[in-house]
């Protein structure tokens, strides 16, 4: 009998010790892989709402957040220098501001320039046009909760007004999903022509963000040195650098958090493991001193210790990696739920090398854990313990 | 020859100060011997079987196994010899609780890497031989302490062994059970294996060829008084 068939045994014969100990590790391992899900979901969930957006760099005029610090002047110039470049396929100019509503609430308003790309999501209607038409009402497209809390759809008009400027109407052309919206936000979208009219500076020609699409084959990096050689005076960075930078600040915390609580759920995996082998092994000196005295080598019994820990520790691992993909789904809506994040980043974020990691993880403190008991086992002296086994 | 043993001792360090458990003890077992060791508990009875059964290293003397100087061996190749040369049966039985009767005495050889189909034959064989065959799926909980001594007789029998150590085999049973395992100890040696059994049963002992006394760790000569 093979060291993990006799290891299978072992457990069995005792189902309730055998069941608690999974079931522990199972608890422990969801929470160990819920950590290393949240120690890159954020991440590997803002990396990809950059990336759907189809804009590989951005160009800002410091480096503070793209609606956080002031605009770029001479926006025609900068987006004509930076679209005339062999590595630039694109440049769609962005504007952000607040507007009031006519229900009297306010809203991000957001002024487009031409595009191909899509900066967000049609639902419902026709999509934004490049230009404002020469009479009537500029167009504007709006998110789903303005759409309800204004109760507007395609071909409807909006009221919008900027502090005291002149109220403004605009052709509702459809209804999109902005991919940074959180999840109470109210936005709209509009030409930027319409977004200066509205700021009451008709000539303005600022802007605050330039998306930039790369040109096929072209690297990230290398579009933004040659940005960086043609506009010196912005910032360029590609979406990788951008979430670099945020890795290294506002992320930190969540890797922070989630390293010291995997540290935490692998220490108890290892005492919960240790307690059940070392009591498993006590119980069993006898049975160990007969099999060494029948001849079985300290390798042997070793292996069979190493196994019991193995099917232990890896019946919980399975569990516990759908215990905590439910855990996960749950935490996720409650994290997601802070006020101001973008409704499609996620927290916790399912990737193949989590798996693999949590494999290893648990697998290394199987191992750890078993050392003791099976040193227990490997310096168990045969006679003494026998002696001791037959007068007790 | 299987066993040579010269001079052997075995000093126990303990806190107290160290106790001597085994001294100067020499004997010499050949196939188809049938050895009984007696004497009151604590005389070092077991302690000198354990050593033959290279369990135990004596702190003093010589022991050789076919022939070969158990001092100079390795863990590996003690765990060998007890694995292929020498069966032990002990008082408490010591069997495997998780497995079968089949299965505990399918173990040992398994372990010595007897194929499926020769553990197979051997395993049925040596139910038959200890009449367990109807019980081979059955668990120690669910068998008589008899019969599970006679699983114990048949697990140390499994890989052929040339020795069988039996440490109070009749220990834990009644007087009619323990008659039955004295029979069958003595069919074992009849069917050509070494017997050496350690025990106060003197009917068990009366069917030795040659009956050892111990007392304060020394085997007594003849007519020597405890």
């Amino acid at each position: 009998m093979r060291p993990a068939a006799l290891a299978w045994r072992g457990l069995v014969r005792q189902p309730a010790r055998a069941s608690l100990g999974i079931v522990g590790i199972a608890a422990v391992g969801a929470l160990l892989f819920d950590m290393l899900l949240l120690s890159r979901g954020l991440v590997v969930s803002f990396r990809d709402l950059l990336d759907s957006a189809g804009f590989d760099v951005r160009v800002t005029a410091t480096e503070a957040l793209p609606t956080a610090g002031p605009p770029m002047e001479e926006a025609s110039r900068v987006c004509a220098t930076i679209g005339a470049l062999p590595e630039v396929e694109q440049v769609v100019p962005l504007n952000f501001g607040l507007a009031t509503a006519p229900d009297g609430g306010s809203l991000y308003l957001i002024g487009s320039g031409p595009r191909t790309r899509r900066t967000w999501t049609m639902i419902e209607g026709e999509p934004l046009p490049d230009e404002s038409p020469p009479q009537g009402p500029p167009p504007a497209v709006v998110n789903r909760n303005l759409a309800r809390d204004l109760d507007v759809g395609p071909g409807d008009t909006i009221r919008l007004q900027i502090r005291s400027f002149p109220a403004m109407e605009l052709v509702v052309t459809g209804i999109v999903e902005i991919i940074f919206d959180d999840a109470e936000a109210r936005t709209a979208a509009t030409t930027r022509e319409a977004y200066f009219r509205l700021h009451g500076l008709p000539d303005a020609d600022t802007v605050d963000l330039l998306l930039v699409a790369s040109a096929p084959g072209v690297r990230s990096a290398d579009t933004v040195a040659a940005i960086r050689e043609a506009v010196p005076e912005y910032h360029p960075f590609s979406n990788a650098d951008f979430v670099a930078r945020f890795q290294r600040t506002d992320f930190t915390y969540f890797r922070q958090i989630s390293f010291v609580l995997s540290t935490v759920t692998l220490f108890f995996a290892f005492l919960l493991v240790t307690t059940l082998l070392t009591v498993s092994v006590n119980q069993r000196f006898a049975e160990i001193a007969a099999l060494r005295a029948l001849g079985f080598t300290r390798r042997r019994v070793v292996a069979d210790l190493l196994w019991e820990s193995a099917l232990v520790v890896g019946a919980g691992g399975f569990l516990a990696l759908p215990a905590g993909g439910l855990l996960a789904v749950r935490l996720d809506a409650i994290l997601r739920d802070i006020p101001g994040l973008p409704a499609r980043l996620h927290f916790f974020v399912f990737e193949p090398r989590a798996v693999l990691l949590h494999v290893a993880l648990l697998g290394l403190t199987g191992v750890l854990a078993a050392l003791y008991p099976v040193f227990l086992a490997a310096r168990l002296p045969i006679a003494a313990t026998l002696r001791k086994e037959t007068v007790s | 020859m299987i066993v040579e043993a010269r001079g052997l001792s075995k000093v126990f360090p303990m806190a107290a100060g160290p106790v001597t458990a085994l001294h100067d003890a020499s004997l010499r077992i050949a196939e188809r011997d049938y050895v009984a060791i007696q004497g009151p508990s604590g005389c070092g009875k077991s302690t000198l079987l354990h050593i033959l059964g290279c369990v135990e290293t004596p702190t003093g003397g010589s022991l050789l196994f076919d022939g070969r100087d158990v001092a100079a061996l390795g863990d590996r190749e003690r765990s060998r010899i007890r694995l292929t040369k020498i069966g032990f049966v002990f008082q408490r039985f010591f069997l495997l609780p998780m497995l079968t009767a089949w299965e505990n005495v399918e173990l040992p050889q398994s372990e010595a890497g007897a194929s499926r189909d020769r553990r197979r034959a051997r395993t049925a064989e040596l139910l038959e031989y200890v009449g367990l065959e109807r019980r081979a799926g059955h668990l120690p909980s669910q068998l008589s302490g008899g019969e599970m001594q006679r699983v114990a007789i048949a697990r140390a029998l499994a890989n052929r062994p040339g020795l069988v150590l039996a440490d109070e085999p009749t220990g834990e049973l009644d007087e009619a059970t323990g008659g039955n395992i004295a029979d069958l100890l003595d069919r074992v040696n009849a069917d050509g294996t070494a017997v050496v059994v350690v025990t106060h049963n003197p009917m068990l002992a009366a069917r030795a060829t040659t009956r050892l006394r111990m007392a304060s760790g020394r085997l007594l000569g003849p007519g020597e008084r405890e």
